[in-house]
């Protein structure tokens, strides 16, 4: 079976690369973008199983990114994880309500949100996955 | 300088009162008041939507507008018009209640002396400038302060969430193996960068203490819940500390008039600061109870065996930003906030919070909050102006999803819009909302104790539903809902029974209902 995709857009660099690294152990593809113009490009172009979402972003927010998403037929279907540091108390309800399956907020806790992404992909619970995937180096994302 | 004209809009239905008011004007300088006369409320309202009105002079009894309703009306239409309410010589009490739903001043008619009209209503319009303008201060005082608290965490979480990232990437063992001294230092790493998180978010639950955002939504609320989710919660640091924690709740304890969000939030807090400041093999207990000398109120209390605090302090650890040296982590200290949000939360569910210690002795929190009581919340209904006998309907609104099923989101977001509908489609200002009952099935009902007869109840329903069928915000969640009433049949109160019993009996009649009710949803959703 090939790997789901996952698109990460954050425009924090060690966000992303810690990212990465989580997602590739739990053997997922990972694609990336750091601004709201370029996740769209991105999405258009892999066309992932799930987006990984930042609110702040250069060039428009996360809700923009989002607006953009619906009006893409091919890319208005794909589920959206909102990971955040802004105020929760405003923006969970403004995120679930723009289409994002949940709104997390950071720092997030690993295992928590790879619950909610097997469940954002209809895939079965399981454990956190460790070791066996550690020993090849990880490259450093763009 | 020649002074505007100021622009009195009148609404009166009494001749005689007119001619008097008119009269009391004769004596001011031509062009200082123009006066627009009105008879009906609802002209009133026509003439206040064009604007240009100063000042309001409204009398509480008009042909179509009665008590504090004509207030909340003309106040809709014209927030920002100060007003001045007329009433007669035996309504103080409502005057007073005029006050307190935003009317700037009251006279009573045939007291008014000569001079003093135009005198009060010069001096409303200048205290409603001075409230407008230090409430706007304050909102942007507020507003910078909430900014600020968004910023500063908001700037804090994204370090702190590469750091916890990688922290973990490393003790999970993703980027290659540790050995033990390794990996239980990177533990070290990570305690502190969740105790980091902790105060961040303290932070920023204080900057909603103090803008009154935290929401406290009163309803009934089950404590021995509350207490074991909150136990629970805390049994594993508890645990890792080698603390024996214990709870131990009072059969048959009745429910509290309380948020349940909140009183968990509070115990959390409680049992938290317990479970730290009680040394290995010590004992932390949550224990619930009905207060001994009043039976009108729920004690619940933490104790534990720690150091205890110094009896000079203890009214000064609820104070903002007190700490006091945590022995476990070697005089780490908290944010002090803890404390100081729980007797927040606590005092505004109408509870109080002390605490008693003596050092070395161990410390005990105790917490009241008030039973739930149907009594006291239909009594003022039922109390005012000998309306005892008065015939009682009780309007019960369902609301579940299309989908069958109501999520908690759901719940949370339009359970408030629902509660302004109905509120605003009770008969009058006598009639009760009341809480939510603590039911948690596949709908939500909300009720509904009317001072009227089965006429009215029918009336109350229909303008719910079409109310309902109206919102916009019900129609998007997709929201379907229906409506019931019935009429107790309460009768006169017989000689023998004082006027206590008849409530207790009324309150009686109205739980069962509410029983059937929720029974009958139980049922058809197990």
């Amino acid at each position: 079976m090939t790997n789901k995709k996952i698109l990460i857009v954050d425009d924090d660099p060690d966000i992303r690369l810690g990212m990465n690294v989580r997602l590739r152990a739990n053997h997922y593809d990972t694609f990336f973008a750091a601004d709201a113009l370029s996740s769209v490009a991105e999405a258009r172009k892999h066309e992932p199983d799930l987006i990984i979402l930042d609110l702040g972003l250069p060039a428009g927010d996360g809700f923009v990114v989002m607006e953009r998403l619906k009006k893409i037929p091919a890319l208005a279907v794909i589920p959206v994880i909102v990971i955040s540091a802004r105020d929760v108390r405003v923006n969970r309800e403004r995120a679930i309500k723009a289409g994002a399956k949940t709104f997390l907020q950071k720092p997030v806790d690993d295992a928590e949100l790879l619950a909610w992404i097997r469940q954002a992909l209809g895939e079965p619970p399981s454990a956190l996955k460790k070791p066996e995937a550690s020993r090849q180096p990880v490259s450093q994302p763009r | 300088m020649s002074e505007k004209t100021v622009q009195v809009l009148l609404v009166e239905d009494n001749a005689g009162d007119v001619r008097l008011l008119r009269e009391m004007f004769r004596t001011e300088k031509a062009d200082s008041f123009e006066l627009t006369h009105l008879l009906r409320l609802k002209d009133a309202e026509t003439h206040l939507a064009k604007g240009g009105t100063d000042i309001m002079l409204l009398d509480m009894g008009l042909p179509d507008g009665h008590g504090l309703e004509t207030i909340r009306r003309a106040h809709a239409v014209a927030p920002g018009v100060p007003m001045i309410v007329l009433t007669g010589l035996d309504d103080e009490v409502l005057a007073a209640e005029a006050m307190k739903e935003g009317a700037q001043d009251y006279l009573i008619k045939g007291q008014i002396e000569n001079r003093a009209l135009p005198r009060a209503l010069r001096h409303a319009i200048e205290r409603h400038r001075m409230q407008t303008e230090s409430d706007l201060i304050r909102a942007h005082q507020m507003q910078f302060k909430d900014e600020f608290f968004s910023h500063v965490s908001h700037e804090l979480r994204s370090p702190l969430t590469a750091i916890r990232q990688f922290v973990t990437i490393l003790l999970d063992r993703l980027a290659g193996e540790l050995n033990a001294e390794q990996g239980q230092y990177l533990e070290i790493v990570l305690r502190n960068v969740k105790q980091l998180q902790a105060m961040i978010n303290d932070l920023f639950e204080i900057s909603g203490v103090q803008a009154g955002k935290l929401r406290v939504e009163l309803q009934c609320t089950s404590v021995s819940d509350a207490i074991a989710y909150a136990a629970n919660t805390l049994q594993g640091a508890a645990k890792a500390k080698g603390v024996a924690l214990s709870t131990d709740v009072e059969l048959q304890l009745p429910s509290v008039y309380a948020d349940p969000t909140r009183l968990q939030q509070i115990l959390i807090i409680l049992l938290d600061n317990a479970v730290k400041f009680t040394p290995a093999n010590g004992v932390v207990k949550i224990q619930a109870r009905i207060h001994e000398e009043d039976p009108s109120l729920v004690v619940v209390e933490v104790s534990d065996s720690g150091c205890g605090i110094s009896p000079d302090l203890t009214e000064r650890i609820f104070e903002r930003l007190f700490q006091a040296s945590d022995p476990s982590s070697a005089g780490r200290k908290g944010l002090g906030l803890g404390l100081y949000i729980c007797k927040d939360l606590v005092t505004r569910q109408g509870g109080t919070i002390v605490a008693k210690s003596a050092p070395a002795q161990g410390a005990v929190f105790s917490v009241t909050f008030p039973v739930f009581s149907l009594v006291s919340l239909i009594a003022p209904a039922l109390r005012r102006d000998g309306r005892t006998e008065a015939p009682i309907t009780i309007v019960a609104t369902e609301v579940g999803s299309q989908t069958g099923w109501l999520s908690d989101e759901m719940r949370r977001d339009q359970c408030r819009e629902i509660r302004n509908i109905l509120r605003g489609s009770l008969h009058s200002d006598i009639d009760v909302l009341l809480p939510k009952m603590g039911f948690a099935g596949a709908v939500e009902l909300f009720f509904i104790v009317a001072i009227t007869d089965a006429i009215g109840g029918e009336a109350i329903s229909k303008r719910i539903r079409k109310q309902l069928d109206s919102s916009e915000p019900i129609k998007q969640a997709g929201l379907i809902f229906s409506t019931s009433y019935r009429s107790l049949e309460v009768g006169k109160r017989n000689a023998s029974e004082s006027s206590e019993d008849h409530l207790e009996n009324v309150a009686a009649r109205i739980q069962e209902f509410m029983n059937e009710q929720i029974a009958s949803r139980t049922v058809e959703n197990d």
